[in-house]
């Protein structure tokens, strides 16, 4: 097997082995992903290099499959009972998209460092909001956005923890807007996931509950993803023996996911996703400072 | 529920299937894939490569989809251009969800959304391309 990675500490072991300890570990990053509206490339990325010794390339190919299979896996889901927003998710993505195409050329252009030092800052205060956020469950009041009326940028679902049916409108569509292009321009630049951005934004700026704000952004991670999934296919990085567990996994972990959300509080849902914000902003004052966690 | 409504939740049921749909038919071929691998005793080997070496990528890594119909088209079938295949299929679910979307927006006469979706598949297939050129 291969060198490096604390799986050699463990033994060498066989291949269905290997493939039964991903498979187990995908799951539960498949449940944490569709609740969380990340794609679990945030966990699953550190896991298979540093416990399962994958190489970072491979281990990065897994983590982009994962992210399609946990929005096809979710995102189904959320679009029939109405917590994911078809139109918010695709209106957010063209700023998304077209960030990640600029953040594509302007990589090795502009110097990172300064960037991740600045990203970490943002997301430090980021944590800060989601901590005094931590008991709302809904956004209060009704708002008059004229491009959320404009674009329909609203909707309903039926909350089956609060057992009512929530209306809800999306605030500060400009301002998501444009973070969400510099979402997608830091994530092409950084290469690192922007799930965790879209769900902030979405919560923080434009004021959609929390559960809409995660779903809706698990369809739009699927649609960044796939927009790189090709790239990451034609240079090698995509093994099958790799990523045919994590994709099984991951996808049966969503499904999961999906129930489980239904019968939770935004503001649990909100408070699971406090440590991923801390855990981002902490890696990249880090990454800035030159200390690379993996 | 007023026809504007009714054309929203046509439009959302139909992505939401087109994901569902596509997820599950990738999934039944990786695991078709993984399921002819362990008939031919590919689980009890070690011999999976968890580094990425320079030179010509290890069995498992497809490059294009050309590598992946010649496996195919082998005689026995390669298992593991199955479970690429696959790996093909969940990768195209997204766009061909937006591109379903586009029509369901048209159908529904909501230009504005559909030309949303039209973008966006626009600029997965701008990044397609770019993938090709990595080629």
């Amino acid at each position: 097997m291969s060198s490096g990675g604390l799986w050699l500490i463990i033994g060498a072991v066989s291949l269905a082995v290997f493939s039964l300890a991903v498979l187990a570990t995908s799951l539960g990053a498949g449940v944490v992903g569709a609740i969380l509206g990340l794609g679990g490339g945030i966990l699953l990325v550190p896991i298979l290099t540093v416990f399962y010794g994958v190489d970072l390339h491979y281990a990065m190919g897994a983590s982009i499959i994962s992210v399609i299979a946990t929005s096809s896996g979710a995102a189904a889901s959320y679009l029939r009972t109405g917590l994911s927003n078809l139109r918010i998710g695709l209106f957010l993505v063209v700023a998304t998209i077209s960030g990640a195409l600029v953040g594509a050329v302007l990589a090795g252009v502009v110097p990172t460092r300064w960037l991740e030092l600045i990203l970490g800052l943002a997301l430090s205060y980021s944590a800060y909001t989601t901590v005094r956020q931590l008991g709302d469950e809904l956004p209060e009041g009704v708002s008059t956005d004229r491009l959320a009326i404009r674009f329909g940028l609203e909707g309903t679902y039926n909350d089956l923890r609060l057992g009512r049916h929530v209306t809800y409108r999306a605030r500060n569509v400009a301002g998501g807007f444009v973070a969400m292009f510099g979402a997608g321009m830091l994530s092409g630049m950084l290469g690192i996931g922007s799930g965790a951005f879209k769900v902030l934004a979405m919560d923080y700026l434009m004021r959609l509950p929390m559960k809409v704000s995660t779903a809706t952004s698990n369809f739009m991670i699927g649609l960044t993803a796939a927009a790189s999934a090709g790239i990451y296919f034609s240079r090698g990085d995509i093994h099958v023996m790799i990523v045919a567990p994590v994709a099984i996994g991951v996808m049966a972990g969503a499904y999961v996911g999906t129930h489980l959300i239904a019968y939770m509080r935004n503001t649990t849902v909100r408070k699971l996703f406090l440590p991923i914000v801390v855990y981002l902003a902490l890696s990249m004052i880090l990454r800035g400072l030159g200390i690379h966690l993996l | 529920m007023s026809p504007s409504r009714a054309s929203h939740t046509a439009v959302e049921h139909l992505v939401a299937r087109v994901l569902l749909v596509g997820g599950l038919a990738g999934l039944a071929l990786i695991a078709l894939g993984m399921g002819l691998y362990a008939a031919r005793g590919g689980f009890g080997h070690q011999v999976l490569a968890l580094r990425r070496e320079p030179g010509p990528p290890p069995p498992g890594v497809f490059t294009s989809m050309r590598q992946i119909a010649r496996g195919l088209q082998q005689r026995p079938i390669d298992p593991l251009a199955v479970g690429a295949l696959g790996l093909v299929a969940l990768m195209l679910t997204p766009g061909l969800a937006v591109t379903l979307a586009i029509a369901g927006f048209l159908a529904a006469r909501d230009v504005r959304h559909a030309t949303i979706a039209a973008f966006v598949l626009a600029m997965l297939l701008v990044s397609l391309l770019l993938a090709g050129a990595v080629h």
